[in-house]
Order: C-alpha cells, then sequence, then structure tokens
C-alpha cells in the first residue's frame, strides 16, 4: 500500500488563493480511492506541513502560485524544481514553509516523499472573497484530471464517481 | 544624517510586515511598522448565519486557526447570553491550551531562538561539555553526549549540502551572537526536540478537535465532542488516557527544557533586558473559563498603564464591561476612509490605498486603542497583569524564571526587567509552564465532570428578531484577540476581528502615539546597517503574526525578504 497525501494548500478567503482547497473539495465529492491515499484541506500551513508529509511515499499539492503566467496555467514543480527555491528570512511563524518544511523532513526525519507533484494554478485575484474568479474555475477540472494523471502514474486506484461541479461550502453566495 | 532600513518580506502578493527604522549613532532613532495585507471578513460574513461564522474566521490564519475559532463562538453566545455547559468549557480549555503550547514552543525554537543562537559554531562544540553544562541546568534525559553528537552531525551534514537556509535565518556569523559553541549545540539539539513536542501538543488539538490545522468540533453552545466513555468513535477514556499521556510529555519538555533554555539564553544577553520595552501600557483578558457563564478564569485578565503595575485594573469577567466599551480602531495612518475611532460593533474597513508615507497614511494595519491608548498585548501583558493583582501560579512561574536567570547570570534579576525585549520570552515561557501545569488540572476537571455523569456537551441557541450584540475574547498565543458580532434576524450585520497583532503592530494614531512594534525599537542598538539582526530581534519577541492572511507558493523564489539600506 502507498502512503500517498493530496494537499489542497491556500485561503479560501482569499478569491483564487483558494483554489486549492477548491480542487481539493471537487475530489473529495467525485472520486473514491484506495486505502493508503488520504485527502487534506491544509489552508495555509506554515512549519507543521512538516507533521502531514513525514512517512509518505508520494505527495500531491494542489496551490495557486505566483510565478507571471496568465491566470489559470497550471504548471507542474516536481520535487528537484521545489528544492531549488531559496528559503526565505522569516518574519513570523507563520510566513509559506512548503520548500523549508520539506528540507526539514528530508535532513532531520530522512523522510521527504519520493515522489512529489505540486500542481500550481496561476491566479488572476487575491482579493478577500469567497470565489474564484472564472478565469480560474476554468482550471479546476484541468487540475481535478492532473491529479488522476497523477495517481495513475503512482500505480493508486481511482475510482471516478461524477463529474459534476459540487459548490465548496464556503463558496455559497452570501444571503441578501 | 539618518540611514534609513527597510526590512521587508514582501512578495507581489499582500500579507506581510514591513518595518522601516532610521539608524543614528548605530541606534534606531525612528520606526515605523506597517502590514501589507488587506482584510475584509465583514464583507465576507454580512448576511451570514452566526452559527457558521466561526468556519469561516478559523481561515484568517493558517496557524491560529483555532484561536478564531474560538472567539467567534464566544462572541455569538455572548450576544445571545448562551451559556456553555462545563464539559464544553473543559474540552474548549484543553484545545485552547494545546494549541498554545504548540504555538510557544514554535515561536521560541524555530521562530526566535536563532536570533541568538549562531548555527555556525556548533560544529566547534564539544559534546561532551556540551552535555555536561545541560546536566548542571536540567534533570532533561535528552542531553546526552551522544544526542549532541548526533544534532552535531546533522548540523554538519546541512552545511555540507549547503542549504543552512531551511533554518530560516541569514544571520549567521553576525557580531552580535556571542553564545558557546556548547551553548550553540545544546540550544540546537532541543530546536530538533522541539519539532517533536510541539507536535504532541498540536496532537491534542487534532484528537479534540477531530482535524487539524481548522477544528471541527465547535459549535455556537458548546462542543460536538459525543461522551461515551465505553466508546471508541466517541470522547472515551482511550482518547481522555492519549490526550493526558501527550500533554505530560510536553509537560516535561516545557518544564525542563523550554523555560530553562529561555532563562539561559538571556542570562547570557543580559542588556537585552534594558531594550525593546516601548509601550507600557498592558492588556490581557482572563481565559481557560472554569464555569458556564465565563465569571471564573484560570489565566488572570486586566490592564496596566503607563508600567504602573502597582496600580493594575482587573477583568472580572471574559466580556468585561470596562473592556466592552473602551476598544476603539482609529484608521488615521490606515489606508482606510474614516475620521474618527470607531467602535468595533460599528467598525467599517473601506480601503483608500495611497502608498507608504510615513508622515500620513502607510498600514493595512488599523490602531486599536484601549481607553485612547495604545496597548501592548502578548504574554507579558498576562503575566505582569497576573503578577500584579498576586495571581498564585503567575507569580509561581515567574519567580521560577527570575530566580533561574539570576542563578545563571549572577545577578538579581527583577521583575522590572520584564519590560524589555528578553521580558517577552521570558513571559511567553513562563505562560507556557502555567499552561501545562494547566493542562493536567482542566483534564481532571473534565474526567471528574463525567464521573458524575454529566454528558452534556452543548446548549441549543435561540435567536430573536431584535438586533443584539456581542463580543468574544480569548487570551491567544499573541495576546488578547476579540472578536465582535453585531445579530438581527440570525443574521449577521456587521462583524470585526481585533487581533493581538494589530494591537501590536499598530501604526500611530490620531494622537501621534505609536503602536509596541515601533515603541519598542527605539534605542536598540545596531552593529551592522547590512544586516539588522537586533530589529528581528525586538520584533520576534512580540512573536508576529502577519502573514496570516495569504499564502501562494512562489516557484521563482521572489520570497527572499528584501533588506534594503538607503
Amino acid at each position: 500500500m502507498k502512503r500517498v497525501l493530496i494537499a489542497g494548500i491556500g485561503n479560501v478567503l482569499l478569491g483564487d488563493d483558494g483554489v486549492g482547497p477548491y480542487v481539493l473539495h471537487q475530489l473529495e465529492n467525485s472520486c473514491s480511492f484506495e486505502a493508503g491515499v488520504t485527502l487534506e484541506d491544509l489552508g495555509t500551513p506554515a512549519l507543521d506541513f512538516i507533521d502531514h508529509i513525514a512517512g509518505l511515499d508520494a505527495l500531491i499539492v494542489i496551490d495557486s502560485v505566483d510565478n507571471g503566467k496568465p491566470p489559470a496555467t497550471i504548471t507542474f514543480y516536481r520535487k528537484n524544481d521545489l528544492a531549488r527555491c531559496p528559503s526565505t528570512i522569516r518574519m513570523d511563524t507563520h510566513s509559506p514553509a512548503i520548500t523549508s518544511s520539506l528540507a526539514a523532513a528530508e535532513i532531520f526525519y530522512g523522510a521527504s516523499p519520493a515522489d512529489i507533484l505540486l500542481i500550481g494554478i496561476s491566479a488572476e485575484n487575491y482579493e478577500a472573497g469567497c470565489a474564484l474568479s472564472d478565469s480560474v474555475k476554468a482550471a479546476v477540472e484541468p487540475a481535478v484530471q492532473a491529479v488522476l494523471r497523477e495517481l495513475e502514474r503512482l500505480g493508486v486506484t481511482v475510482q471516478r464517481k461524477s463529474k459534476t461541479e459540487v459548490h465548496a461550502w464556503w463558496s455559497e453566495a452570501q444571503p441578501a | 544624517m539618518a540611514k534609513r532600513i527597510t526590512i521587508d518580506p514582501i512578495t507581489r502578493i499582500e500579507g506581510h510586515l514591513r518595518v522601516d527604522v532610521e539608524v543614528e549613532n548605530n541606534a534606531v532613532s525612528n520606526a515605523w511598522a506597517s502590514c501589507t495585507m488587506w482584510r475584509g471578513i465583514e464583507k465576507i460574513l454580512r448576511g451570514r448565519d452566526p452559527r457558521d461564522a466561526w468556519l469561516f474566521t478559523q481561515r484568517f490564519c493558517g496557524v491560529c486557526t483555532t484561536v478564531h475559532a474560538m472567539a467567534s463562538v464566544r462572541s455569538v453566545e455572548d450576544a445571545l447570553k448562551l451559556e456553555v455547559p462545563l464539559n464544553a468549557q473543559y474540552i474548549r480549555n484543553l484545545i485552547l491550551i494545546g494549541h498554545a503550547l504548540h504555538d510557544h514552543i514554535v515561536h521560541f525554537y524555530q521562530l526566535s531562538a536563532l536570533d541568538w543562537v549562531d548555527v555556525l559554531q556548533i560544529p566547534k562544540a564539544d559534546p561532551a561539555a556540551a552535555s555536561k553544562l545541560a546536566e548542571s541546568l536540567s534533570p532533561w534525559t535528552r542531553n546526552s553526549r551522544n544526542e549532541l553528537k548526533a544534532a552535531q552531525d546533522k548540523v554538519k551534514a546541512v552545511a555540507a549540502s549547503g542549504q543552512l537556509g531551511i533554518f530560516a535565518n541569514g544571520y549567521w556569523g553576525h557580531p552580535a551572537m556571542r553564545l558557546s559553541p556548547e551553548v550553540n549545540l545544546l540550544a540546537f539539539s532541543h530546536y530538533l526536540q522541539a519539532l517533536e513536542y510541539q507536535r504532541k501538543a498540536l496532537q491534542v488539538v487534532g484528537i479534540l478537535g477531530s482535524k487539524t490545522p481548522h477544528v471541527q468540533t465547535l459549535t455556537v453552545g458548546g462542543v460536538t465532542n459525543a461522551i461515551d466513555l465505553d466508546s471508541q468513535s466517541a470522547l472515551g477514556m482511550d482518547k481522555l488516557e492519549m490526550i493526558r499521556t501527550l500533554l505530560a510529555e510536553v509537560n516535561q519538555f516545557v518544564q525542563q527544557v523550554y523555560l530553562v533554555d529561555v532563562c539561559a539564553v538571556a542570562a547570557m544577553y543580559p542588556e537585552w533586558f534594558k531594550f525593546g520595552s516601548g509601550v507600557r501600557n498592558y492588556l490581557a483578558v482572563p481565559d481557560l473559563p472554569l464555569d458556564s457563564h465565563g465569571s471564573a478564569h484560570d489565566l488572570p485578565g486586566g490592564y496596566i498603564m503607563n508600567g504602573n503595575v502597582a496600580g493594575t485594573h482587573p477583568f472580572k469577567t471574559a466580556a468585561d464591561p470596562e473592556f466592552r466599551q473602551a476598544v476603539t480602531e482609529d484608521v488615521t495612518h490606515s489606508y482606510y476612509q474614516g475620521t474618527k475611532p470607531l467602535h468595533p460593533w460599528s467598525g467599517e474597513t473601506e480601503p483608500e490605498f495611497t502608498g507608504w508615507n510615513g508622515e500620513q497614511k502607510y498600514s493595512w494595519v488599523k490602531s486599536p486603542r484601549f481607553q485612547g491608548h495604545p496597548m501592548q498585548v502578548g504574554p507579558l501583558s498576562q503575566v505582569l497583569v497576573g503578577y500584579a493583582q498576586g495571581h498564585p501560579l503567575t507569580k509561581k512561574y515567574a519567580e521560577l524564571a527570575l530566580n533561574k536567570v539570576s542563578a545563571i547570570a549572577g545577578v538579581h534579576a527583577t521583575p522590572d526587567m520584564l519590560h524589555s525585549t528578553l521580558g517577552r520570552h521570558a513571559a511567553r515561557a513562563i505562560r507556557a509552564g502555567m499552561l501545562s501545569e494547566l493542562a493536567d488540572k482542566h483534564w481532571q476537571l473534565l474526567v471528574d465532570n463525567i464521573a458524575k455523569g454529566d454528558y452534556t456537551v452543548h446548549n441549543a441557541p435561540v435567536f430573536g428578531s431584535s438586533e443584539v450584540e456581542g463580543v468574544g475574547t480569548h487570551e491567544a498565543p499573541r495576546g488578547t484577540l476579540s472578536h465582535w458580532v453585531v445579530i438581527k434576524d440570525q443574521k449577521i450585520k456587521n462583524y470585526q476581528a481585533v487581533v493581538p497583532s494589530t494591537w501590536n503592530a499598530s501604526p500611530r494614531d490620531n494622537n501621534g502615539a505609536s503602536g509596541p512594534y515601533e515603541a519598542s525599537l527605539m534605542h536598540n542598538p545596531i552593529a551592522d546597517p547590512e544586516r539588522p539582526l537586533e530589529v528581528l530581534r525586538t520584533i520576534h519577541s512580540f512573536d508576529p503574526c502577519m502573514a496570516c492572511a495569504c499564502h501562494t507558493f512562489d516557484p521563482e523564489g521572489k520570497h527572499i525578504a528584501e533588506v534594503k539600506v538607503l
């Protein structure tokens, strides 16, 4: 049995930053996965990310990215790409820490996942609000497909139950 | 001519703290703290059911999810005058303690210890000498030569791989670092162990909250943990025993390692008891309720003005009438529209971005004020307020810490020294000591109450149609947190969160009074303007939390903090 974590990362209150949790929500509601596969909406983790990745065989992260590409562009990053990212000077305990967490898990526990895929979705809008922009919404299904392809590559069985989009609880419109 | 330094870990995205200081004759002569994030939570919450608010508010932040959930349900309970069953109070208290212990440990070791500890010195250390030193300070059993040697080997391996950056500090070998190689090694070994113990503390939150981040078991009126001592799927004895074991392990780490390390580091940098006091008005709210309506608490609250510790005013309840009335937010120097300070219940958040202008508007943070004055919040405020009121548990741990510093430094450490950069670290460790002792107490209170046959965890909220206002407070790891809600027809009409870091990071107000970060930086020494480590030491001592609003991975590596010297 392979231990695989599919993690949606981002703040659902800040527009397109919530695309990671949104894609995760689609996966949870439209697929069933074999034992060993965990889906986690991790919000905006800092160094506690280490606790979620230690001991995994494979990690799939879905996150919004700031890479200067047009909104909704999906870019794939592998373990080596992430390792090349410089760490930052931390002003606080809460600064994003994916790269640092991976490095820490590797060095201190000798246990960062062998297979890592970050599915990065270029965002359009980070204004306060719970809805995705229309352009980024169009990237949701392709991102779901990307996760399924990666699972297939890893030899993990998935059953797709439905392709209907499910609205996440936070994205429902406010009552007037 | 003053030299201007800007420290700005900014990305294209909003969400970070920026500090500007002017340096003259190797000391800070002026300071501005600003934040580049903007939040509009009330825009997201208006019109929603008040019972749902906590699920949204706990998404403010990736690390403090729990605290915003707690303050939110408390605000609605306050508005409805809804009591919370004892079991629910104790379960909530254990969640809050678990979260706070995790947070305090991570703050000291993973964020700020490396402001004082120089990793570059570690390869030079003698593990046997370090072990001997450690045994003279603490009965902790994980200070053996072998364990320390293993930690040293890890540093050597990291140094060889060129990845020292994961320790997330750019100031190795700085002239203001001066611990011996052995003390550096010891602290670093505990940095690694802290990763294990913070995790245990968080596991308590996970067991009782069903998930972390984002606990799932809160509800307005109580908690949703079903209690059944014989069931594995409910909260039963097996889970309770697991929680007790985890808390006991964390307790031992706090008492034998964290408290000792803070005192030892403090004793070796005693001049930092003289810098960084800043605003000497302190504010803390009582927390860890012992009854169903929040009138008796295990953590003390109150306020102190102008450093007049003897004249402290206690708060008797979690939503004390004085607190309810005295809080306002000013936007004179914040990027919002508005002409006068507003009470949070009538608070507005209409952006008016002008760009950074130190004379006019320069921050997205509002300026919360209490009776019109800036207030420092955080563990130091709670410890000073408790100490001044003769709160026995506060006195016990404060005296223990001061005696330890005195013994190691060979000086007489007094409570007056706590008004400082190091005082904030010491107070956080003192509070962690108190919390780890209280963890055991509240676990026992819960078990004893269940043993009486009381399985109640929830009182159902009842909404009327008239407009009601509520405030929910929580003394969070970073200090006083308050959520303010206005409800009409079971819908949210207004919602404001006044968070600890806005108290501390607030810009100047309509009277020109600086917030705590800004004031605390005045007269800090700066040995090397290109590497302003001393600024980070003081800012870190507050446990800043400014990046909680946004999290976007930047694969092109632009996350590097910018340090600009003009």
